[in-house]
């Protein structure tokens, strides 16, 4: 008989000893083939997320440059003169002290150009973009505004602030997924004299969708013109938006998210909007970097900007999603080392069995590395017939590891998010909201590959290791065990 | 002269200073049937062993046809000059009684099935399915499978009844007288060691051969 004769004997005849075997290396191999996938799927939520969430750059004014400018400008109106000049006013005060001189700005100077935010929505791999107007106060004509009775609010400008957006959908505050309509719709492109109101403020005023709101300048609330705007929808935040400023006319409940041209109209300067920052949406994730590479390369007067990419967003996910990717990792070295050292003693108590055999070989005259190779030959049948059947129930095996894995880090980023309730306003691109459906696990054949070539490797160690111990023993000293 | 030994020394080795064979030279002849006895502890069991090569001496040699037998190595004076029948059978647990009788040899084992009187039926069955008896049977037509001149028996018939053991002596017996084999077997049965062609006893370290000392 010849070595792979005993072998299938020996697997085919002790099937106790056989399917014991078996469902180590199938449970090992499942194991190290479910780590592989929930690292890779850890990857593809990463970027799932960052397509959910809205790849896209940010432009805003440069403060440094918009000072030089102004510096200029001031110096170009002339020394001692008062007078006006592209957007930058300079005016003269006298007082009982005396003369001083005064330079603000309007509109016109401090918002982003349309044209060049056009050239850049141009850019073949921007899919969408907004434009989002300053925070506006205004003067809330016939409905009230939410007040805390405990402050003074003689230095407050007692309005409430407008924000506009071409389309409301791109608005920081919903990108972030703080701001969610709980009633009505938001604002598109396109709307005109709309506005989205928050949920305290409608239950304040008793408003509902289809109301009329009307504003006007704070600073002239007799005489300026109203402005009427229609509630289409009702907001909710999960944390209250940071306010610009202190005073009631900046808290969160009475920010008012409206059509873009509607805040200039309301605080009186219609045709002179205040483009404070512009969003622009990148199709495709994966050319993230070429996007942001064109748009760098669009001539325009670069220095007035600060293009911003929303990687506040992507780093706040890939925290997160890393650790996923660090649990599979740390999880693939923790079945290596567990399965060999599994293997090793199944090994040890395999051949500790088969101590007679070995004996009665030894005495036949076969060699100890015959033996050894048989024992292999064994443990190699039993793990590929293992490995085989492991590769077609891994792909449901890995998609619960890996769903259970991403619930445990989703779980673990509310409970964190649960403890910094209260306290953290949402302002920005920085922040985010996590939601994630589902989880994508693929078994590739690079996976498969490797998993074999594990177990296999894994167990021709096993079985090395633990025949070392027979193979020191001289055939006497066995044979003595097996009396 | 098919197997010799040439003073051996053995010790175990938790009784370094003890030897249990001092110097004993020994020579054995083809178709001569040989027992060994002596007292439990005497090393009957060790002199077998060193016969077989399953062990070696501390010094001395053992010699197959007049060449040291770790010459050719200890595997190759097991699988080709001597084979093996043990007290407890020593069958594979998971072959059938005709499987364990190939893994001695190339000869056919229906043959030798036959002339150790297993019965056909039995020859594919697993071979603990056998009686005691029919499977020392089937160890020594294991034995008989290779062309090894020497057969080499630990206490072949000492879990066996009466009347098996008288079997397994005569197939012994017949081993060695129609065979021509040189049969040494450790007993500590008078009446198989009265059956012998030549009785050796070992004694303190010592051997006595048909009540001569031989060292």
């Amino acid at each position: 008989m010849n070595v792979f004769q005993k072998a299938w004997c020996s697997v085919t005849r002790k099937p106790i000893k056989s399917i014991l075997l078996f469902l180590v290396v199938l449970v090992i191999s499942l194991f190290l083939l479910s780590g592989m996938a929930s690292k890779t799927a850890s990857v593809k939520t990463q970027d799932k997320t960052r397509q959910a969430v809205g790849a896209g750059l940010l432009l805003e004014t440069n403060e440094t440059n918009r000072h030089k400018r102004i510096d200029e400008i001031s110096k170009r109106i002339g020394e001692g003169v008062e007078g006006t000049l592209e957007g930058v006013h300079k005016v003269r005060f006298d007082s009982i002290y005396g003369e001083s001189w005064g330079v603000f700005t309007d509109n016109s100077f401090d918002t982003l150009r349309l044209e060049d935010i056009e050239k850049l929505a141009e850019v073949s791999e921007i899919s969408d973009y907004n434009i989002t107007t300053k925070v506006t106060p205004v003067n809330p004509v016939n409905f009230l505004r939410l007040e805390d009775a405990d402050v003074d609010q003689t230095t407050d400008f007692g309005g409430v602030s407008l924000i506009g957006n071409k389309d409301m959908q791109m608005d920081a505050n919903v990108l972030t997924g703080n701001l969610s309509i709980k009633d009505g719709r938001m604002v598109n492109s396109g709307d005109v004299n709309v506005c989205v109101i928050s949920e305290e403020l409608a239950a304040l005023n008793d408003l509902e969708i289809g109301d009329v709101l009307q504003y006007n300048d704070y600073h002239d609330r007799e005489n300026s013109t109203v402005y009427e705007a229609e509630i289409i929808g009702i907001y909710h935040v999960r944390q209250y938006m940071t306010p610009l400023m202190s005073g009631d006319t900046f808290r969160s409940e009475n920010v008012i998210f409206t059509d873009l041209h509607f805040p200039e109209k309301a605080e009186g300067n219609e045709n002179d909007p205040l483009y404070e920052r512009a969003y622009f949406k990148v199709g495709d994730v994966n050319n993230y970097d070429a996007a942001k590479e064109k748009v760098k390369a669009v001539n325009i007067d670069w220095e007035r900007y600060d293009l911003i990419d929303n990687n506040g967003n992507y780093d706040t996910m890939s925290a997160n999603f890393n650790d996923l990717e660090n649990i599979s990792e740390i999880l693939i070295w923790v079945v290596a080392i567990a399965s060999f050292l599994i293997l090793f003693l199944v090994f040890v108590f395999w051949l500790k069995n088969r101590v007679q055999e070995v004996g009665i070989f030894l005495a036949l005259g076969v060699p100890k590395v015959k033996i050894i190779g048989q024992i292999l030959l064994e443990a190699l049948m039993i793990a590929i017939i293992a490995v085989t059947l492991s590769f077609t129930v891994a792909p449901s095996v890995s998609r619960v590891t890996a769903d259970y894995l991403v619930a445990q880090q989703v779980r673990q980023m509310e409970e964190s998010k649960e403890l910094n309730a209260g306290h953290v306003a949402i302002d920005s691109f920085t922040r985010s909201e996590q939601q994630i459906t589902g989880v994508s696990v693929n078994i590739s054949t690079q996976m498969m590959l490797f998993d074999g070539v594990c177990i296999l490797a894994l167990t021709g160690l096993s079985v090395i290791t633990a025949g070392i111990t027979i193979l020191r023993k001289k055939p006497k000293d066995i044979l003595s065990e097996m009396s | 002269m098919i197997l010799e030994v040439k003073n051996i020394d053995y010790a175990y080795k938790t009784q370094k200073d003890k030897k249990v064979l001092d110097q004993v030279s020994m020579q054995f002849e083809e178709g001569k049937f040989y027992t060994i006895v002596g007292s439990s502890g005497a090393g009957k069991t060790t002199f077998l062993s060193l016969l077989a090569g399953l062990d070696t001496p501390i010094s001395g040699s053992v010699l197959y046809n007049g060449e040291d037998i770790l010459k050719r190595g200890l595997n190759y004076h097991r699988k080709h000059n001597v084979s093996i029948v043990f007290q407890n059978y020593n069958l594979i647990d998971y072959l059938t009684t005709e499987e364990n009788v190939k893994l001695g040899g190339n000869k056919k084992p229906d043959e030798l099935l036959s002339e150790v009187n297993i019965p056909k039926e039995a020859w594919k069955r697993n071979v603990l399915q056998l009686s005691g008896g029919q499977q020392q049977r089937v160890a020594i037509a294991r034995a008989l499978a290779s062309d090894a001149k020497v057969l080499l028996a630990d206490e072949p018939t000492g879990n066996l009844d009466e009347d098996t053991a008288d079997e397994i002596i005569e197939l012994l017996q017949r081993t060695a007288h129609e065979l021509g084999k040189c049969v040494i077997v450790v007993t500590h049965s008078k009446k198989l060691a009265d059956t012998a062609d030549e009785v050796i006893r070992i004694k303190n370290g010592s051997i006595e051969r048909n009540g001569e000392m031989t060292n």
